[in-house]
């Protein structure tokens, strides 16, 4: 039986060299051809280990030989599993030599699925200028890399799904920096920045991963207010600040938590908006803004040192008002 | 003639008895179908010895594709108005509500299986050039409020680079059937309506496309999958033709999810819909035959399993209409 559908996978693979309609170049029939091939190690693969239940791109690791064989010209992706695809495109120019696939895990479509999302989003970007944070954008970035702008369609979430990986990936980058920095003071190669300072250079360089895209960041964020978007956002708005406040020192569990966080987010929000419709020059006027925003915090914490020193003066002083009061009276003394 | 009419008293007989017990035994003829197509293939040696279903009956395989285009070269004039009357319009629900998720960028080449009489094709190129006229609002819009920068480019770069590229990316549409009838009814449609640029019509089987690789960015098959003989074949020739990161998308009758719909579906199903056929279009097997395939089509997570099997990827499914309709999607990535 497992000769009889080889033979019938042959047939078939021989079929499709007699079918091809217009033959251009030799390449459609070369194609066809390894495709019968491709198709028919895949019947012996599955053949051989059926106790797997296995879908056929994992099992293609073995085929990637024959792959090589009749490797005509670069662009594969008809043949090619996504995880050769995703090899393959970033080697476009250059015959696929890579053995990075061998290993076919049940899990790698998906992660490579994934991957690729992240990969289309990423081209997506620089056309963020061109089509603003739209689905026009996404399709443009997926043909960029040589698939159809149909892929688009992979995205449920449309241009909210770009936003929010744009978001996230700032997060990471301010992340990393911030780590880098934490490491740099702790072998003493960089200076510890007072508190201030710290946040202004923070949220400073987290907003300033928004000028490429600064022009169309209102609509970004009209996208971010949708309800089914709000959860994403907030989530990724607060752990930014949480972030930031955690490399900044802060390892207070009491309200403090709450209000030095609040104060952030409040402080990030608004910098953001003004920035929006700043147009001077390297949007100076956003961190004059900023400054005076960190200074009215640190104002803020100091003058509630002192009302609180000067509360609890005036309440010794009243205390030792009515003691007086009680002794002049006479009510202290004991008959 | 007494063929026929024999043909027609089995039918008859066969109805009634499933009106007595019609979703019980509908499930379980289903269920069991797909173990018998498996255990027919591996026996037999030539296409005319295998046998699959023709609605509740079981016909060889050849036969099965000649009585299905008869099938459908008996309805195809009344076709548009037998879907209307069965379906009390919302097809055209369904139909939209494809595009919808298909959401085509303008420049894309769609395919059209079992396009039959156009629908699919005409509401794409609808939506596409609407989307181009609202691009093109919006960039007019624009341009009444330019910023500097955007002066001083239009200035220095000639505009007509801009035009040219957006006239290049002209979407296209190409209907593709297997039945003559079908494909001249909608031919007939596309003339009245004065759609003409844009939109080309083509004889081919499902499951063997006359079209080379890598050639559409949208493979659409609205209730046509079940009519097919080998439903794999079909997928793989989808996933032949598509381009990289191009999409599949299948509108097929499915199963209904909620129990008190699926009886109420059944029972307008088989005593309705042949009724209907009988009277506005004269024939009464074919819309027998339409209800059984139903029956017969796998439900939704096998047939996600299907295209899974056959190479696509980001595999998922919209039930409209509590699941009398399912929308699959998926991509070759």
């Amino acid at each position: 039986m497992a000769a009889l559908l080889q033979g019938l996978r042959v047939g078939r693979a021989l079929r499709c060299l007699g079918s091809v309609v217009v033959p251009k170049t030799s390449s459609p029939q070369c194609n066809g051809l390894r495709r019968g091939l491709h198709c028919a190690a895949l019947r012996l693969q599955e053949d051989k280990d059926k106790s797997i239940p296995v879908p056929p791109s994992s099992t293609a690791s073995p085929t990637t030989t024959f792959h090589e064989h009749y490797q005509a010209h670069p662009s594969e992706h008809d043949t090619a599993t996504p995880a050769q695809e995703a090899a393959a495109a970033e080697e476009a120019p250059q015959p696929n030599i890579s053995y990075v696939d061998q290993s076919g895990e049940q899990g790698e479509d998906y992660e490579t699925e994934e991957q690729l999302q992240v990969r289309i989003l990423n081209a997506a970007l620089d056309f963020v200028p061109l089509h603003g944070w739209t689905v026009e954008a996404i399709s443009a970035g997926a043909e960029t890399l040589g698939l159809s702008a149909a892929s688009s369609g992979m995205f449920q979430n449309g241009a909210g799904d770009l936003v929010l990986h744009f978001i996230a990936q700032s997060n990471t980058q301010l992340t990393e920096q911030l780590a880098e920095h934490h490491n740099q003071v702790q072998l003493g190669q960089a200076e510890p920045k007072k508190t201030a300072d710290f946040l202004r250079d923070a949220v400073e360089t987290r907003l300033r991963m928004l000028t490429p895209y600064i022009n169309n960041w209102p609509q970004a964020l009209s996208i971010l207010f949708l309800p089914h978007n709000i959860p994403n956002s907030l989530k990724h708005l607060s752990t930014l600040v949480d972030d930031i406040w955690y490399y900044a020192g802060d390892r207070s569990t009491d309200l403090n938590w709450y209000t030095k966080r609040a104060a952030l987010t409040g402080i990030y929000n608004t910098t953001e908006l003004v920035m929006v419709q700043d147009s001077s020059e390297d949007f100076q006027d956003t961190w004059n803004f900023l400054d005076n925003r960190i200074q009215d915090i640190a104002n803020m914490a100091d003058a509630t040192k002192r009302v609180t020193s000067t509360g609890e003066a005036v309440v010794q002083g009243l205390m030792g008002a009515a003691v007086t009061l009680k002794n002049l009276t006479g009510i202290n003394q004991r008959r | 003639m007494a063929a026929s009419i024999r043909l027609l008293a089995r039918r008859i007989v066969r109805d009634a008895f499933r009106t007595i017990n019609s979703s019980v035994s509908v499930r379980i003829v289903s269920s069991s179908c797909p173990s018998n197509l498996s255990a027919c293939r591996c026996f037999s040696d030539g296409a005319a010895d295998k046998s699959t279903h023709f609605g509740f009956e079981t016909v060889s395989e050849g036969e099965k594709a000649e009585r299905v285009y008869k099938v459908f070269e008996s309805v195809a004039q009344k076709y548009d108005v037998m879907n209307d009357a069965m379906s009390l319009g919302v097809h055209r629900l369904w139909k939209d509500m494809l595009l919808h998720v298909m959401n085509p960028q303008p420049g894309i080449r769609l395919l059209d299986v079992a396009g039959g009489t156009g629908d699919i094709s005409f509401r794409f190129l609808n939506y596409v050039r609407s989307q181009q006229e609202r691009v093109a609002r919006r960039t007019a819009r624009a341009n009444q409020t330019p910023s500097w920068q955007e002066i001083s480019t239009s200035y220095t770069t000639p505009t007509e680079g801009i035009e040219m590229e957006t006239e290049a990316r002209e979407s296209r549409a190409v209907v593709c059937d297997i039945n003559k009838e079908m494909l001249k009814v909608g031919k007939q449609k596309a003339e009245s309506m004065g759609v003409s640029s844009g939109l080309s019509w083509v004889v081919g089987d499902a499951e063997e496309l006359p079209f080379d690789d890598d050639q559409f960015d949208v493979y659409t098959i609205a209730f046509g999958i079940r009519n097919v003989t080998h439903i794999d074949l079909a997928l793989q020739e989808a996933v032949r033709v598509l381009k990289p990161g191009g999409r599949f998308m299948c509108l097929e009758f499915s199963k209904v999810t909620n129990p008190l719909l699926a009886r109420l579906y059944d029972a307008y199903s088989f005593q309705m819909i042949p009724v209907l056929g009988e009277v506005i279009a004269g024939d009464w097997k074919s819309y027998q035959y339409l209800v059984e395939s139903i029956r017969k089509f796998p439900d939704q997570e096998t047939f996600k399993q299907m295209i899974e099997d056959a190479g696509l990827f980001s595999v998922r499914y919209h039930n409209l209409t509590g699941g009398v309709v399912a929308l699959h999607s998926g991509f070759k990535l």
